[in-house]
């Protein structure tokens, strides 16, 4: 089943000479992890947002879950999660604060002043996700206080507490040491094989791409390539000498890019 | 097809109790209304602003106009100010709470608000709420300047100014929100609450009494929605006495429709270009 299904989605912004997003189609199948890569200003977190209801569309359709994001919108975000690439922190919360709101937003707990009024069911959940990510010492402190990176584990782990079936990840791993990564990735595994998430990722890191189900390639805002990291692989055999095993996902994005400029 | 049945694994909550829908937007609302106020507590500085306000405008602007201006009026012009003054305060306090959402916009952290599966309307009337914990606060001081100036109230009109002022803030946040909707700019912002703030107070009778505005002061007085709080607080302080009919321009009903009416009509369409603005981009 199609969890994502985009449709010659435009979307020009106001005051732009010309779209960001020019007639753009895909479809991510349900439970697939799906990497949607591009070089910056590709219009990669233009088409997030749209997905996300966050931004208008000029043209075309996009829906999740059999949804529209536009005229649906609230049944889209109840089924959506996302770590946006600019982050959207309360700066002047606590860490654990900004969950509890999130919390309260999803309709999960109410809201109470305090940490310690909060039912034992999420004291628990949030100091063990805090462990997860191992941010569980910064929990109390002010965001504004936290590293780049601790606030970014925390944006992960509050993305996560409503268990959305699609989750969205613009750049997640920015600014995260190779430790800090790996543990995301492992974490985000955990997560999609025990509730089939969703994922939809763009990375400037190729390699995590690595081994999704499926990658599309958007270049000025249009769709340049679609296929498993495998077949695109195949495909850009940029070297004329046989070789023995694939290239990487990372050679292979660079050269067809590099083929693509040469193209266009 | 994964077959999703979800349960709390590894700390995550799953979706087996669904919460309902009328759940979620009071636990939205709530949720707002506590960051509004655990927010003014650690910024002090906003809570001495609140509380210095009040110095400037019922100290000085009222204790000016009460020295010049009480003579011949058949009514007691420092009650009549500080009553007026209160309420003025209540606008102003929240319309500048309101005004945040253009800081929200600017840190992003409206992004988290607007994707959440709730109302726009639960987002803004958070917003206004949260911001009516301030506007009480600089109410309270209003009040204890009067007190220094030598104007009081008894207890029970301070508790009917007190039970009225969240329709009030309602109100004040409801008209911020026709302006503050399509603003993402902070100066802007500022500006703009000014120029909400100030034509009100002189306009809608807080501190200069309107009985004999005519013409298109007249008119325009009729749209403030600060005209019809006003009225309403003083219908309901000045009852009983023989003031009443001096200080009071409608009948308390026309004062209460007059303001769920404005109040509704200016969140509608307030939060609709909101929501727009923040989308079409
Ligand atoms: N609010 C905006 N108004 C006008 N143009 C915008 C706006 N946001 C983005 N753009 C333009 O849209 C294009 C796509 O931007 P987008 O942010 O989607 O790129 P991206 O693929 O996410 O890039 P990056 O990898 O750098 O994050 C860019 O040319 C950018 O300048
Ligand atoms: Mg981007």
């Amino acid at each position: 089943m199609k969890v994502i299904e985009v449709n010659n989605l435009v979307k020009q912004y106001n005051g732009a000479k010309s779209p960001s997003v020019d007639g753009v189609s895909f479809s991510v199948d349900n439970g697939e992890f799906f990497a949607f890569l591009g070089p910056n200003g590709a219009g990669k977190t233009t088409t997030i947002s749209i997905l996300t209801t966050t931004l208008s569309t000029t043209s075309g359709e996009a829906r999740i879950a059999g949804f529209d994001v536009d005229k649906d919108a609230r049944r889209v975000r109840e089924r959506i999660g996302i770590i946006s690439q600019k982050p959207s922190l309360d700066k002047s919360l606590t860490a654990e604060e900004n969950i509890r709101f999130h919390a309260a937003l999803y309709g999960l707990y109410g809201y109470r002043p305090s940490f310690k009024l909060m039912p034992k069911a999420y004291k628990e959940q949030v100091t063990q996700l805090a462990e997860i990510v191992g941010i569980q010492d910064a929990l109390f402190r002010p965001v504004k206080k936290l590293s780049g990176g601790m606030q970014r584990k925390l944006e992960i782990i509050r993305s996560l507490v409503h268990t959305p079936d699609v989750l969205f990840l613009d750049e997640p791993t920015q600014g995260l040491d190779a430790v800090s990564r790996r543990m995301l990735w492992d974490y985000i595994n955990d997560v999609r094989n025990r509730y089939g998430t969703t994922i939809f990722l763009t990375t400037h890191y190729i390699d995590e791409a690595e081994n999704v189900d499926k990658v599309c390639i958007i270049n000025h805002g249009k769709i340049a390539f679609c296929a498993t990291p495998d077949a695109m692989k195949r495909q850009i055999a940029y070297d004329p000498a046989p070789r023995v095993c694939l290239p990487s996902l990372e050679d292979a994005y660079v050269e067809f890019l590099n083929r693509d400029k040469g193209a266009a | 097809m994964e077959i999703t049945v979800k349960t709390t694994v590894i700390g995550t909550v799953g979706d087996v109790k669904k919460p309902s829908r009328v759940f979620r937007e009071i636990s939205t609302i709530w949720a707002i209304v506590c960051r509004e106020v655990s927010v003014a507590f650690k910024s002090p500085g906003t809570l001495i602003m609140s509380l210095a306000m009040p110095l400037v405008m019922m100290g000085m602007i009222g204790g000016n106009l009460t020295q010049n201006m009480a003579d011949g009026l058949n009514f007691d012009f420092g009650m009549f100010m500080l009553v007026g003054m209160m309420i003025n305060m209540l606008f102003m306090a929240t319309s500048q709470g309101v005004a945040t959402l253009v800081d929200d916009h600017e840190d992003n952290f409206s992004e988290e608000m607007l994707i959440a599966p709730v109302s726009r309307y639960a987002i803004v009337i958070g917003k206004i709420c949260g911001s009516a914990f301030s506007a009480v606060v600089t109410m309270l001081g209003t009040l204890i300047v009067g007190a220094v100036m030598g104007i009081t109230l008894s207890f029970g009109q301070f508790l009917s100014i007190l039970a009225l002022s969240p329709l009030i803030c309602l109100a004040a946040g409801s008209l911020a929100m026709l302006f503050i909707g399509l603003i993402k700019n902070r100066k802007a912002a500022n500006l703009a609450v000014m120029l909400i703030i100030m034509p009100q107070m002189f306009l809608s009778g807080a501190i200069i009494p309107i009985g004999n505005s005519s013409g298109l002061l007249w008119v325009i007085s009729r749209m403030l929605p600060m005209t019809y709080c006003l009225d309403l607080t003083r219908a309901v302080v000045y009852a009983g006495t023989p003031e009443y009919g001096a200080v009071t321009l409608f009948n308390p009903l026309v004062s209460i429709t007059g303001t769920i009416c404005i109040t509704v009509v200016c969140l509608t369409v307030g939060t609709f270009f909101y929501a727009r603005s923040e989308k079409d981009r």
